[in-house]
This record gives C-alpha cells, structure tokens and sequence, in this order.
C-alpha cells in the first residue's frame, strides 16, 4: 500500500488544486483568516472552511497598489495572492478581528477581491462573563449569514455533530504530535508542517480519514533507530510554510514542538459540549486559544502573571523534552511582539536558550539564517 | 514667530492655543500632587469611553500616549525608545507604547523617575487602566508593564462594529457588551478607590462632555469660512481639553472661549496665512509630533489645513429617551460615534472614513488630502492606500502621503519631506487650474 505520509506532501503542495476540484465537484468553499473562525459552523452546513494562507516564496507586488508596508507581512501575502486571483476559487471570505493588521484588511479585501459572501465576526479582546455572552451573539450573527447564504439552517444536532467531528480531528492531530516526544522524534517538523497546512483545506471528514491512515504508518517507525539532535520548539504566530521548518531542521535539529496559530493553538484543546453548542464554541475560541490578541487578567504578581499567561509552555516543554526555543515573530505585530520579552524571560526561567527572530514572512536571506540557526543549535550541544 | 520654547513645535495661530501647553503642564503636575496627596492616579488610553467615569470617582489620569507625544514635541523621546529596544521591544510596535515602556523601565532601573523628563514625566500610577479602543497596543502595552511594576491592571473592551453589519440587528447587544465592560471598570475603581460611585454625579459630568463636544463641533463648522480662521496645527493642540480634560469644566470653558474667538476671526476675515492659496485636509494618520513644524512649511507656500480626521469630537448622537442611566449613555454614545456614518456610507462611496473626507472636501472647500503614514501605527495607517484609490475614484484632487512616524525620528528626513511637499503642492495648484478654480 502506497505510504499515506508520502502522499500528505503532495496533498501540501497541490492543497489550491484541491481545493479548486472540490469546487469544481460541487463543494462551496470559504476561505477564512486565523484560527478564530468557528469551522464547525460551516462543517455543519456543508460548507468547506479554508484556511487563508500566504506564500513565502512569492513577493508582494500586486499587492502593493492596495496595501501599505508597515502592517503584517503574512497578512500582505496572503492579500496579494487574492488579487492575483489564486483565491479565486473561492466562494466566500470570513474574517475574524484578531489583530488590527486582520480587522482592517476584511473591507479593503471586500473592495478588491469580491468575494461573493463575506463575513466579519467580531471577536472580543477580553474574556470577562460578558466577554463570552457578547461573543456568543456574534457567533449567533456568523450562524445566521451562513444560513442566509447556503440557504439552509444549521440544526442543532448537525452543529454538535460537526463539532463532535472537528474535536475527533483535533484529539487524532494530538495524538501524532505525540509521536514527537520520541527522541529522536517520529514525526520531523516538516512532516507536521505538511499535515497541518494541508489539513487545513480539506473537508473535515476527509481529514479525519486522512488522520487515522497516517497515525499507523507514524507508530511504525518506533522501530527505527535515529540519531538524536536538539530538540527545538518553534513560538510565534503563523508558519504556513516548510521552508523555514526545513531549514532548522537541515541544521541540525529536530523541532519536536510549537506553539504557532497554525500549530497546536488551533487543536490543543477540544471544543467542551454543553447544553447549548454556540456557548460552547464561543468559550473555546476565546478562552482556549492562548494567542497573545487575546488578554488574559493579570493576576498576582508579575511571577504569577506569566505563569497564568504561559503555564501551558511549561508543560509543552516538559512533556515534549524542548533543549531550546525560536521565537519566530512577523514584524509589526504588536499583539506577538508586545509578549516578546514575558516569553523570553519565562523560558529563561526554565533554564532554556532562546533564538529570537524578527522576520518578513520571508526568507530573503538564508544564509544568514543558517549561521544564526547553526549558532543557537551549538550553543545547545 | 511662534514659541521658541519647543523648536520643534508649529507656530499657533489662535490665542487659545497658546494656552494648552500650560493645560498639558498642569496635567502632570495635577499627577503629582495627586500622589502627593494620596489620591488616586491612573494610566489611560485616550477613547476608552471612561472619562467621565474617571472625574466622578476622582481618580486623576495620565493620558499616557500624550506623554509620547510629548516626548517626541521635545525631541527627548530617543533615550526612552533606547531603552525599550534594549527591554527587547521591536522598534516597529506603537512608539507611544514604546516610549512610555522604556520611560517606566528607566523609572523601575534608576528607582526615580529618569533625569528632566519632560514636564517631570509621569507620576507612578496606583492602577492601569487599558483597552481595546481601537488598536492592539492600548491593551497590550499596560499588559507589558507587568515587568516593572505590579500595579492593579484593568483592561476593557471597546467594541466597534464591523461596517457593513446591520446595526440593527447589532445594537442591543453592542451597547449593553459596552454597558457591561464600563460597569465592570467601575466595580473595579469602586474596589480600588474604595469609594462608590454617584451616579447622579456621573450624569451630571457626562452633560458636561455633552456640552464640551458640542461647543468644540462647532469649532470646527467655523472653519469652513474662507479664509479658514484656524490650522492643523491649531488643532492638534487644542484637541487636549476634548480628550484629555473631558469631563472638566476647563474643557467646557476652552471650546466656549475658542468658539468666541474663532468667531471673531471669521467675522473679521482673519485668516492663518496672508495668502490662502491652497486649502487642505488632513485625511489620515497621527502627527508627526516629532516636527509639528512642518506645518509652518506648509503655510509659508500659502497652504493652510481646513480639516482632520484625527482626535476630533464626539459626534451628537440620539439616544432614546429611555436611555437615562449614565454607563447606558456612555454606551449609546460609544455606539453612535463609531457608527453614525456608516449607513450614510452605504449610500455613497460605501466606506465611512473615505466619505467623511468626500464629504469634508466638498464642505471645507479643500483642495487636496495629506495623510501620515505612520511606521510604527497600525490602526491609523492600514487602509490609507486604498483610501487614496477611493477618493479619487470620486474626486480629481491630489493625495499626499507623509511617511515617517508620531515619536520616532530615526527614520525620517525632513529634507526629502520637504521637497515632497513642494511637489504636491504644485501638483495641488495645477489640479486647481485644471479644475477652473
Ligand atoms: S502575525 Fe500578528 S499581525 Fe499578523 S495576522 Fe498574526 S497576530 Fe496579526
Ligand atoms: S492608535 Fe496607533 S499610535 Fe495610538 S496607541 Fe494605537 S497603535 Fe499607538
């Protein structure tokens, strides 16, 4: 049987292709921005969610008529590449107010692609009790357009299926990241980059079979004997690409663990069924998301501050045996860079070695990177 | 000739300005003695809809994105950006935050308050009182602060609706989320100041505001006349009272003065330059208050600033009659200001900042637009570019873009800004010509 894991590269590359043959099959697809959107609204209605992403290797030129440069170069990318019309194949746009670079790109995105359905969801910065009722009724709002649009309801019992559906996603994506415990790990940064950037695109049921075909072929590996290297967690906000991921690992190291908006925030977590799956799902992507746009109250003192705000490192780091850390920030991002120094000094306190990165969301310049990557790898042993 | 106290500053034109920068003095010495006295002090964010809240519980504020631009107006803000550099804060986040940051790390190092601050620099507050008006950095940046100072934090939502939702279907519950982040500010002031809120007080301030905004709308109506009795550079002093003192009847009495005054100035055709030749808006951005000077540039080639976009007064908004309890008011009026063009928008260029400036090119008789890209401001510099394409979709007027920042000067070169300014404004003469003006 051909290997699955194999496939997933292909599957990454070609992600757009399949995407446009869903369409061409009938499937309406909706592309959407950051992991803030509830996908499990538009599972429900049979709408397939895709994940906006930028493209690294291509400069913004087009882009550049419409956008100015001083705002998030991911976000720029990802613009530029829908008015080159890559993104034609889309039938609708949802965007999230995650950060300021995302809330003001949805009406200058409206005016230049035209996307057919459009969607902002309004999310809340905070998290207070009101945080979560008002934040509900916005998801209430996102439902209802959805239903306007696919001309058909989403039924309780359909919501709780597809999020019944995107938890089992999420628990079969934790189970192969734990493959990345093994040392050396079972599955290379570049393999879960693939999987996860693919997945994205893809139908959740399709995922999900995806999932459960490559978490056998994964296991099997424990029988091979590998050489063990630093093993590497990757901080910051969104890598949609392996170039990077390739280049750290080609020095030297394995990366074994992330905390990234394409990463683990998007599935360390299950969404938690109540009684009332709205509630349910505007908990989970406003307390559960620990992306830095969105505050958490300082508690104690500052010690206790960074505990409560980055608790969770802790245990990644633990569990995942981290030897050291990059923090992989796009420049002009306040929500990420404001946070810089607080996650510095707490994986410090934890006695790890930090490379700090402030990047273009390109790689103008590799050489420089692998010396400073090759420095940091060193410096670990 | 203007001040020479700051020689970066802009010449003023109207009397009243001259008197804000005492007003902004007497801001921090306010602080000051407030500690001093053991009274409550706090740090704010301007637009965070708690001004009024603030001056009924008696908790002084220090504005602190004014003391950036303070800083910046005395060209000593480059020790605090070095600093904050030096804490590991990229240069590119808001140099306001930056700057206040680096100030409260120097303060935390030294263990006072760092050597001539400007107007004494900020006193150290008893709470940090943030938001989301806006942009990212008003919450993030007291966040940050956690690092030199364990100072009670309260951070609040200030929501603004997306343009094209249906207010209808959004109102309710936007202004009772805006009504539940006020009220928990309040229980969080109540519990800190341990004093509790009048009510009746607080309605009576928000009057007061009521009162302020609308004597300072009028202002800006008197500025239509030609010639415009008033600049940019005027304004972005005299804008102090309306954010930094509402609530205060020194803000009611500035906007009253300056009203008079202004209408003096029309009624005697006074205008700010001997030659109105060009008049323009400011249609983006912040200041550069690192060399508000340039404005005097601009007047000396006879182009004098009609209008901005920026730090203008609350809009009137109508609030049911119901409404009576003052977080609901405070709430309605958060609501109206951000949405009060949106459905007018629709109707015309379908974007609410760029039919303002439609609305305000045809209204001030202005020739052409400037705005400030700003490297380190996300929120007031994203969108210019398209702003440029959609008016002159509906006008033929040239559109300029300053490019540097609010506080930062590391980057800008007042020359080449210079001979940009010449060419637009040539380029704003041969549109006049071509326009049969
Ligand atoms: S990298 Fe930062 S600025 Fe860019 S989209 Fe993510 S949070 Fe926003
Ligand atoms: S609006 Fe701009 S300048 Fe003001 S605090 Fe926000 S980022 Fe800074």
């Amino acid at each position: 049987m051909a290997s699955r894991l194999a496939g997933v590269k292909e599957l990454y590359e070609n992600r757009i292709r399949r995407a446009e043959d869903l369409r061409l099959s009938g499937s309406k697809i909706i592309g959407y921005l950051c992991c803030f959107p509830p996908i499990e609204l538009m599972t429900a209605i049979d709408l397939v969610p895709c994940r906006i992403t930028g493209d690294i290797k291509e400069q913004v030129t087009r882009g550049d008529a419409y956008l100015e440069t001083l705002m998030c170069p991911y976000i720029r990318s990802c613009f530029d590449l829908a008015v080159k019309g890559k993104y034609d194949f889309l039938d609708g746009l949802v965007v999230p107010h995650s950060c300021d670079s995302v809330q003001r790109i949805y009406d200058i995105w409206k005016y230049y692609a035209k996307p057919a359905y459009s969607h902002f969801i309004d999310v809340p910065h905070m998290t207070h009790t009101a945080s979560i009722e008002f934040f509900k009724r916005e998801l209430e709002r996102f439902k209802q357009s959805l239903e306007r649009y696919a001309q058909k309801e989403i039924s309780p019992e359909n919501l709780v299926q597809a999020i019944h559906l995107h938890n089992e996603n999420r628990a079969l994506l934790r189970e192969l990241y734990r493959f990345r415990r093994h040392n050396p790990p079972l599955l290379s940064g570049v393999e879960a980059t693939q999987i996860l950037i693919a997945g994205m695109t893809l139908p959740a049921r399709e995922y999900h079979e995806l999932l459960k075909s490559i978490i056998p072929e994964v296991a099997a590996r424990k029988e091979l004997p590998g050489e063990e290297k630093p093993r590497i967690l990757i901080y910051g906000s969104e890598i949609d690409d392996t170039g990077f991921i390739e280049l750290i690992e080609q020095c030297g190291a394995d990366i074994v663990m992330d905390d990234l908006c394409t990463g683990t925030r998007q599935f360390w977590h299950d969404v938690e069924l109540g009684d009332d799956p709205l509630e349910a799902l505007a908990c989970h992507y406003l307390m559960k998301i620990p992306c830095p746009r969105t505050y958490k109250p300082r508690t104690g003192t500052h010690a206790e501050d960074l505990e409560n705000r980055f608790g969770y490192l802790k245990e990644y780091a633990t569990e995942f045996k981290v030897e050291g850390v990059i923090l992989y920030i796009i420049r002009f991002c306040d929500t990420h860079g404001f946070d810089v120094p607080d996650v510095k000094d707490y994986f410090e306190a934890m006695g790890l070695p930090i490379l700090y990165l402030e990047e273009d969301y390109a790689i103008t310049a590799p050489e420089r990177l692998r010396t400073q990557v090759r420095t940091f790898i060193d410096l670990i042993g | 000739m203007g001040s020479l106290e700051e020689p970066t500053s802009a010449t003023k034109s109207l009397e009243c300005a001259k008197k804000v920068r005492p007003l902004v003095k007497e801001m921090y010495a306010r602080a000051h003695e407030a500690k001093k006295q053991g009274r409550p002090v706090a740090y704010c964010m301007v637009m965070s809809q708690y001004d009024e809240i603030l001056r009924a519980m008696d908790v002084t504020p220090i504005w602190t994105e004014n003391y950036g631009g303070l800083c910046a107006t005395k060209r000593d803000a480059d020790r605090f950006l070095a600093k904050a550099d030096a804490e590991g804060y990229s240069m590119f986040l808001c140099s306001y935050a930056t700057t206040g940051i680096g100030f409260d790390a120097l303060r935390r190092e030294l263990e006072e308050i760092p050597a001539d601050a400007p107007d004494g620099g900020m006193a150290e507050p008893d709470m940090l009182l943030g938001s989301s008006a806006m942009c990212d950095p008003r919450y993030k940046w007291y966040q940050a602060l956690g690092r030199y100072k364990d100072t009670p934090i309260y951070n609040i939502d200030v929501v603004i609706p997306p343009v094209d939702a249906e207010l209808g279907e959004i109102r309710d519950y936007y202004i009772k989320y805006q009504v539940e982040e006020i009220k928990g500010l309040v229980a969080f002031l109540e519990k800190a100041t341990k004093k509790k809120m009048d009510w009746e007080r607080l309605n009576e301030i928000i009057d007061l505001s009521e009162e302020t905004n609308r004597l300072w709308r009028e202002c800006h109506q008197l500025r239509k006349a030609i010639p415009c009795p008033m600049p940019a550079e005027d304004h972005f002093r005299t804008f102090v009272p309306g954010r930094f003192w509402l609530g205060t009847q020194e803000a009611r009495d500035f906007y009253r003065e300056m009203r008079d005054e202004l209408k003096y100035r029309v009624e005697n055709k006074i205008g700010v330059v001997p030659q109105e030749k060009y008049r323009l808006l400011w249609g983006g951005g912040l200041p550069p208050w690192h060399t508000m000077k340039l404005f005097n540039y601009f007047g000396a080639l006879g182009a004098v600033f009609v209008r901005e976009t920026a730090y203008i007064p609350y809009e009137s908004v109508d609030i049911p009659p119901l409404v009576t309890h003052p977080l609901e008011r405070l709430a309605y009026r958060a609501f109206g200001h951000f949405t009060y063009r949106y459905e007018g928008s629709r109707k015309g260029c379908g974007n609410p900042h760029v039919q303002l400036i439609l609305d305000w090119l045809d209204e001030y008789k202005a020739d052409g637009v400037v705005m400030h890209q700003v490297m380190t401001c996300r929120a007031t510099t994203i969108g210019q570019t398209h702003h440029r394409q959609l008016i002159q979709k509906y006008v033929k007027l040239p559109v300029m873009f300053l490019e540097s920042d609010i506080v930062d000067v590391r980057t800008y070169s007042e020359e080449q800004t210079r001979r940009q300014i010449d060419t637009f404004l040539e380029l704003v003469d041969s549109y006049k010509t071509a326009n049969g003006c």
